[in-house]
C-alpha cells in the first residue's frame, strides 16, 4: 500500500497512522485466514505486515475482537500457546471468511477511488 | 435473540494473558525480563481504559447506572426535606385531583354495566325523541318482533326495572327488580353463581314463569348465602317464586349506576306489577332494550336495520305508533338510561380541569427545580468538568425528579383511596338504589403511575435541559464572583409564573360559572315552597289491601296525620318532585291536532286532596283537588300553565278534556308552572290526577308543618302504625333535603370545580411568592448598590411589586384569553349563566390580583428593609 502515507520510521511514533474505523475488523480477518491466534499474536501480525505502519491500539483491538465474536464472524476459546501460556484463541468462522471476501472487494474499490481521485491513477497495480 | 455475555473477568484475564505473550516475545527478542514488562504495557496502552470500555459495552450499564442515579437522588432529595416535601405535596394534589376523577369515570363509563363481557359490543337502543330522561321506548311485542327478525345482533334483551317487595316473611324488604326477557343473561355474558339462568323460561316467555334470580347481594344479606337456596321459595309481592338462580358477585342489572337485586320474567308482570295489560298492548312501552352486536357490525348498520324493521312495525300497526318512531343507539357510556347520561357530559370536563391543575402543580415544581438548580449550579458544573456528559446530567436529574413524582403518586394514590369514595358524598339520603361511586383498582393504579410518570416529564424537562447546559468554566467563575448571576435573568422562570397564573384564571373562571351556575339554579323559583315539608314513602302492596281498602287508608292516614298538632296540610303524591320519581303518560288534550310524528309525552303525577296547597303550587285559575274527587265524582285533572298555553293556546283550560291513563278527564284547575324533574330543565307541560281516582300503592305523604319537619318523623310514624303497624315506611326525609337529588351532578360539578379553583390559587400564589422571592433575595447585592445611591425604601418596594405585577398582568391577559376560548364548552352544563359570564371573570381576575398582590407583599417588605450596608458586605 504504498500511498497510504510515508515510509514509517521505526524511531518516531507519530508517523504511525491510528487505523481507520473498520479497518481493523478487516485486517483481523486477514491476520486469521491462516489459522487461529491469541489477541497477542494477531496485534504483532498486524503491525508486522504492515511494515510497522499501523499503530494498533490494543484496547481498541480487544474491543474489536469481541465485536467480532459478537457477530460471529469469529470465534473464541482458551487454549495454551506454544510457550505455555494461557491464552485466547480466535479463528475465522465461515461467516467471517464469506465477510472478509466482501469487505476487501469493498476495500479495493475504495482505494481504488481514492487513488485516482489523489493521484489521478488507480492506486493499486492489482486491481 | 438471548446471549450469555463475557464476564468483565474474563476479559480482564485475557488482558493479562497478553501481557504475558508479549513479554515473552519482548524477552526472546533480547530485552531483560523487567524491560520487556514495561515495555508490554506502554505498548498496550492503558489497560484499565480497555477494560472500562469493555465494560461500557455491555447493556447492564444504564441499569447500574440508573441504580446510582436513584440512590443519588434519594441522597440529595434527603439533604433538602423543605424541598423535597414542598415539591411532593404539589404534584400528589396534581395528581390526585386526577386519579380521583379517573377513578370516578373508571367506575362509571368505563365500566357502564358492570360484571357483563363485551361491554364495548353492547349497545342502548332507543326510541323516538331522544331526551335525557327517557321512558322505556318499546312495547314487549314490538321488542319480540324485533329481536326475531334483526340480523345486526347476537342478542336483543329487554328489562323493565322498578321497586319489588320481598312479602311471605315477617320483615318485608322493598328492593329494585327487574323483569327480563329470557335471554337476558345471555346476551349479557352473565353466568349465574349457583343454578341457572331464565333462559329456559323462554316457550313461556309471554305467559310468564314464576322463577326469580337473586342478586349475589341479597343473597348474602337476606338469606345467609345459603349454599341449598335453588329451588326454595321466595314471595315477591305476594306471589311466590322458584328461586333458580343466583347471580355473580357484582352484576347489578343493567342501568348504569342503579342496582337491582331480583330478576324475573318479563311474563310475570301482571303478578308484580299488576299490570297484565302492558305485555299483551303494542301501543305500550314500558321495556328498555340493549344488544349485544354480531362481530364486524357497527352500530350504525344496527341502526339501519332496526330503523327498517320499525318502519314496518309502523305500517302494520300504526295505532300503536303515533308518536316519534325513530330508533337510535348509543354505547353503555352515555346510555340514556341510568345515571351515566348525566355523569357522560360532567365527568369529562372535570378530567380536563384535573389535567389543568396538574399542569399548574408541575409549572410550580418546575419553578421549584429552577431555583434549586441555581443553587447546584457548582455541583454540576464540577461534574461536568470531570467529563460528565450533558446527558448524564439530565438523566440524573430527571431521575430525581421521577422520584419526585413517584412518590407524589404515592401520596396522591392514598388520597385517591379516599377520595375516590366521595360521590355518595353528594346524594341525599334516599330511597333510590344509586351505586355511582369510584374505587381504586388495577386500573386507576396504572393510570395514576402513566399520570405521575408523565408529570415527572412535564415537570423535569426543562429545568432539567436548562440546569444542565451551563458552560463550566462561566459557572464556576460566577459562583466565584457573585450570586446574582441567577433565576432572575431566566425567561423561563418567569414564563412559568405567567403560565400558572393564565391556567389558574382559566381554573378559578370555570370553578366561579359553575359554582353560579348551581347558585342561579337553587335561587330560581322550582314552583313550589320545599320548606318545612315533611316526606314519607311508603308502599302499601304487601299489605295485600285491595284497591277500596287503600283509598280508605290513605284517607284515614291523612284525617289523622292532618290532626297532629303543627300540622297545616297534609297530601299525598305518587312521587317527589325534583327527585327522579315522576312519570310519563302519552295522553290526548282535546281538540289538539298533533303534528306528524310528536310527541304526545307528558309528565303525570297522582296527587291526593289539597295537594297545590300543601307544596304551595300558586293556582292560577279553577281548583285544587278535594277529598271527594274519587271514583263517584267525574273523573277531573288539573294542568299546569305550560300545558294549557301550549295546547289550548289563547283559549279557557278549565272545561277541556284531556285522555290519560286510560280515561277522559276534566280539567278543573290552572296551576302556575313548576319543576318537577330536574331545576335546570325549564318548566315542563304537567297533568295531575286526583289520586283517589287513580291510585298507586307506591306513595309519598307531603306534611307541611311549622318548624323543623324532621321534628314530626317519630308522630308522624305512630300515626301510621296506628292504622297498620306491620306498613313499612322506607324513607322519612324533607322535600328540601329529597329535591337535592336533583342538582347531585351539578353540586358534584362545583364542589369539584371550586375546589380544583381554590387550589389553582394556591399553587399561582406560590408560585409568584417563590419566584419573586428568590429573585429578590439573588437581588441583594444590586438592592443594597441602588439604596446606596440614593433609592428610598418605597422605590424598592414599588419595584419588587411592580415586578410581581408585571407577571400578574400578562397572566391574566393570556389566561383571559384562554377562557374566553375554553369556557364556551361548559354551555351544556352552566344554568343561568352564560359562558362569558362578565361578573365571573372580572371577580376572578381580581382575586387572582390580590393573590399575586399578597403573594409579592413578603418579598417586596423583605427587599424594602434591606440595610444598604450589610448588602454590599455579604458580597
Amino acid at each position: 500500500m504504498p500511498s497510504l502515507g510515508r515510509m514509517p520510521s521505526q524511531d518516531n511514533p507519530d508517523d504511525r497512522i491510528a487505523l481507520l474505523q473498520g479497518t481493523l475488523d478487516l485486517l483481523i480477518l486477514k491476520t486469521l485466514v491462516l489459522g487461529s491466534r491469541h489477541g497477542q499474536g494477531i496485534a504483532r501480525s498486524i503491525q508486522r505486515q504492515s511494515e510497522e505502519v499501523f499503530f494498533v491500539d490494543h484496547g481498541s483491538l480487544y474491543l474489536a475482537l469481541q465485536r467480532l465474536e459478537d457477530k460471529k464472524w469469529i470465534s473464541a476459546k482458551w487454549g495454551v500457546s506454544e510457550n505455555n501460556r494461557k491464552a485466547r484463541f480466535y479463528s475465522l468462522t465461515a461467516k467471517g471468511r464469506q465477510q472478509l471476501v466482501e469487505k476487501t472487494s469493498e476495500w479495493q474499490r475504495l482505494t481504488r477511488a481514492m487513488g485516482l481521485i489523489l493521484d489521478g491513477r488507480p492506486s493499486s497495480e492489482e486491481v | 435473540m438471548f446471549r450469555r455475555r463475557r464476564s468483565a473477568d474474563d476479559f480482564a484475564e485475557e488482558i493479562k494473558s497478553h501481557f504475558e505473550l508479549e513479554a515473552d516475545e519482548l524477552q526472546s527478542e533480547g530485552l531483560s525480563e523487567e524491560e520487556a514488562r514495561r515495555r508490554a504495557r506502554v505498548e498496550f496502552g492503558n489497560a484499565q481504559t480497555a477494560q472500562e470500555r469493555f465494560y461500557l459495552r455491555s447493556r447492564i450499564v444504564w441499569f447500574d447506572n440508573l441504580l446510582h442515579d436513584i440512590k443519588f437522588a434519594i441522597r440529595q432529595l434527603m439533604r433538602n426535606p423543605s424541598f423535597t416535601s414542598v415539591a411532593i405535596v404539589t404534584l400528589a394534589l396534581g395528581i390526585a385531583a386526577n386519579s380521583t376523577i379517573f377513578s370516578w369515570i373508571n367506575s362509571t363509563l368505563l365500566d357502564p354495566i358492570p360484571g357483563i363481557e363485551h361491554t364495548s359490543d353492547m349497545i342502548t337502543i332507543m326510541r323516538g325523541e331522544r331526551s335525557e330522561h327517557p321512558t322505556p321506548p318499546f312495547s314487549y311485542l314490538d321488542f319480540a318482533d324485533l329481536r326475531d327478525s334483526t340480523r345486526s345482533f347476537t342478542g336483543l334483551l329487554a328489562y323493565h326495572d322498578d321497586y319489588m317487595t320481598i312479602t311471605g316473611s315477617d320483615k318485608p324488604e322493598r328492593l329494585y327488580g327487574a323483569l327480563v326477557s329470557s335471554n337476558y343473561f345471555e346476551v349479557l355474558g352473565v353466568r349465574p353463581i349457583l343454578g341457572r339462568s331464565l333462559e329456559s323460561t323462554a316457550p313461556n316467555e309471554r305467559l310468564g314463569t314464576a322463577e326469580a334470580v337473586l342478586g349475589h347481594g341479597l343473597w348474602q344479606k337476606r338469606f345467609g348465602a345459603d349454599p341449598s337456596i335453588i329451588g326454595k321459595t321466595i314471595q315477591i309481592n305476594l306471589h311466590p317464586y322458584e328461586i333458580v338462580g343466583v347471580a355473580p358477585e357484582g352484576f347489578q342489572g343493567c342501568k348504569s349506576g342503579i342496582r337491582s337485586e331480583l330478576w324475573i320474567p318479563v311474563g310475570m308482570d301482571s303478578q308484580v306489577w299488576g299490570e297484565g295489560r302492558r305485555i299483551k298492548d303494542r301501543g305500550t312501552f314500558w321495556l328498555n332494550v340493549l344488544g349485544k352486536l354480531k362481530p364486524g357490525v357497527d352500530h350504525r348498520q344496527a341502526e339501519t336495520e332496526l330503523n327498517l324493521l320499525m318502519r314496518h312495525l309502523v305500517e302494520q300497526f300504526p295505532d300503536a305508533h303515533q308518536g316519534p318512531n325513530m330508533i337510535s343507539s348509543d354505547p353503555l357510556w352515555r346510555s340514556p338510561f341510568g345515571v351515566n347520561v348525566y355523569l357522560s357530559g360532567t365527568l369529562p370536563v372535570l378530567l380536563a380541569l384535573a389535567l389543568v391543575l396538574l399542569l399548574l402543580a408541575c409549572a410550580n415544581v418546575a419553578n421549584l427545580l429552577l431555583v434549586r438548580s441555581v443553587a447546584r449550579r457548582r455541583e454540576l458544573a464540577i461534574r461536568l468538568s470531570m467529563g460528565a456528559s450533558r446527558w448524564r446530567l439530565v438523566l440524573q436529574l430527571m431521575v430525581e425528579n421521577g422520584m419526585i413524582a413517584m412518590a407524589g403518586g404515592g401520596l396522591a394514590l392514598l388520597l385517591t383511596t379516599w377520595t375516590a369514595h366521595g360521590m355518595p358524598a353528594f346524594l341525599p339520603t334516599t330511597n333510590l338504589p344509586l351505586t355511582m361511586n369510584g374505587s381504586v383498582d388495577r386500573t386507576v393504579l396504572l393510570a395514576t403511575i402513566m399520570i405521575s410518570l408523565l408529570t415527572a416529564a412535564v415537570s423535569g424537562v426543562l429545568p432539567a435541559l436548562r440546569a444542565s447546559s451551563l458552560s463550566p468554566m462561566s459557572a464556576l467563575k460566577d459562583e466565584a464572583l457573585s450570586i446574582s448571576g441567577g433565576i432572575h435573568k431566566s425567561r423561563l422562570a418567569g414564563g412559568l409564573v405567567v403560565g400558572q397564573i393564565a391556567l389558574s384564571l382559566l381554573l378559578l373562571v370555570c370553578a366561579g360559572l359553575f359554582v353560579r351556575s348551581l347558585q342561579s339554579e337553587q335561587n330560581s323559583n322550582p314552583g313550589f315552597d320545599p320548606n318545612h315539608v315533611f316526606l314519607a314513602y311508603f308502599d302499601l302492596r304487601p299489605t295485600g289491601y285491595s284497591r277500596a281498602q287503600g283509598i280508605a287508608f290513605d284517607r284515614q292516614m291523612l284525617t289523622r296525620v292532618k290532626s297532629l298538632p303543627g300540622v297545616q296540610s297534609v297530601t299525598l303524591g305518587d312521587f317527589s318532585p325534583l327527585s327522579f320519581t315522576i312519570h310519563s303518560n302519552i295522553f290526548e288534550p282535546e281538540g289538539y291536532v298533533p303534528g306528524k310524528n310528536e310527541s304526545m309525552e307528558v309528565d303525570r303525577g297522582e296527587v291526593g286532596p289539597e295537594y297545590l296547597q300543601t307544596v304551595r303550587t300558586a293556582l292560577i285559575e279553577g281548583r285544587d283537588f278535594t277529598d271527594s274527587d274519587d271514583d263517584r265524582a267525574r273523573p277531573v285533572s288539573i294542568v299546569n300553565k305550560a300545558l294549557a298555553d301550549r295546547y289550548w293556546p289563547g283559549q279557557n283550560a278549565i272545561g277541556k278534556r284531556l285522555h290519560i291513563a286510560g280515561r277522559w278527564r276534566t280539567v278543573v284547575g290552572v296551576a302556575a308552572n313548576g319543576k318537577y324533574r330536574r331545576l335546570v330543565y325549564d318548566p315542563a307541560p304537567l297533568v295531575l290526577i286526583p289520586i283517589f281516582q287513580s291510585y298507586q300503592t307506591f306513595q309519598v305523604l307531603y306534611v307541611r308543618v311549622a318548624g323543623d319537619p324532621l321534628s314530626y318523623g317519630s308522630s308522624v310514624e305512630r300515626t301510621i302504625h296506628g292504622l297498620n303497624s306491620d306498613l313499612p315506611l322506607f324513607s322519612e326525609t324533607t322535600l328540601s333535603a329529597n329535591m337535592r337529588i336533583g342538582n347531585a351532578f351539578e353540586r358534584i360539578a362545583a364542589a369539584v370545580a371550586g375546589s380544583f379553583g381554590l387550589l389553582a390559587l394556591i399553587l399561582a400564589a406560590i408560585g409568584v411568592y417563590g419566584v419573586v422571592a428568590y429573585a429578590t433575595k439573588q437581588r441583594t447585592h444590586e438592592i443594597g448598590i441602588r439604596m446606596a445611591l440614593g433609592a428610598g425604601k418605597r422605590d424598592i418596594f414599588r419595584q419588587v411589586l411592580g415586578r410581581g405585577l408585571h407577571f400578574a398582568g400578562l397572566g391574566l391577559v393570556l389566561g383571559l384569553m384562554i377562557s374566553f376560548a375554553l369556557t364556551r364548552y361548559l354551555r351544556g352544563m352552566l344554568y343561568g349563566v352564560g359562558t362569558a359570564d362578565w361578573l365571573t371573570f372580572v371577580m376572578v381576575a381580581i382575586l387572582l390580583c390580590v393573590a399575586t398582590l399578597i403573594a409579592c407583599f413578603v418579598p417586596a417588605r423583605r427587599a424594602a428593609s434591606i440595610d444598604p450596608m450589610q448588602a454590599l458586605r455579604t458580597e
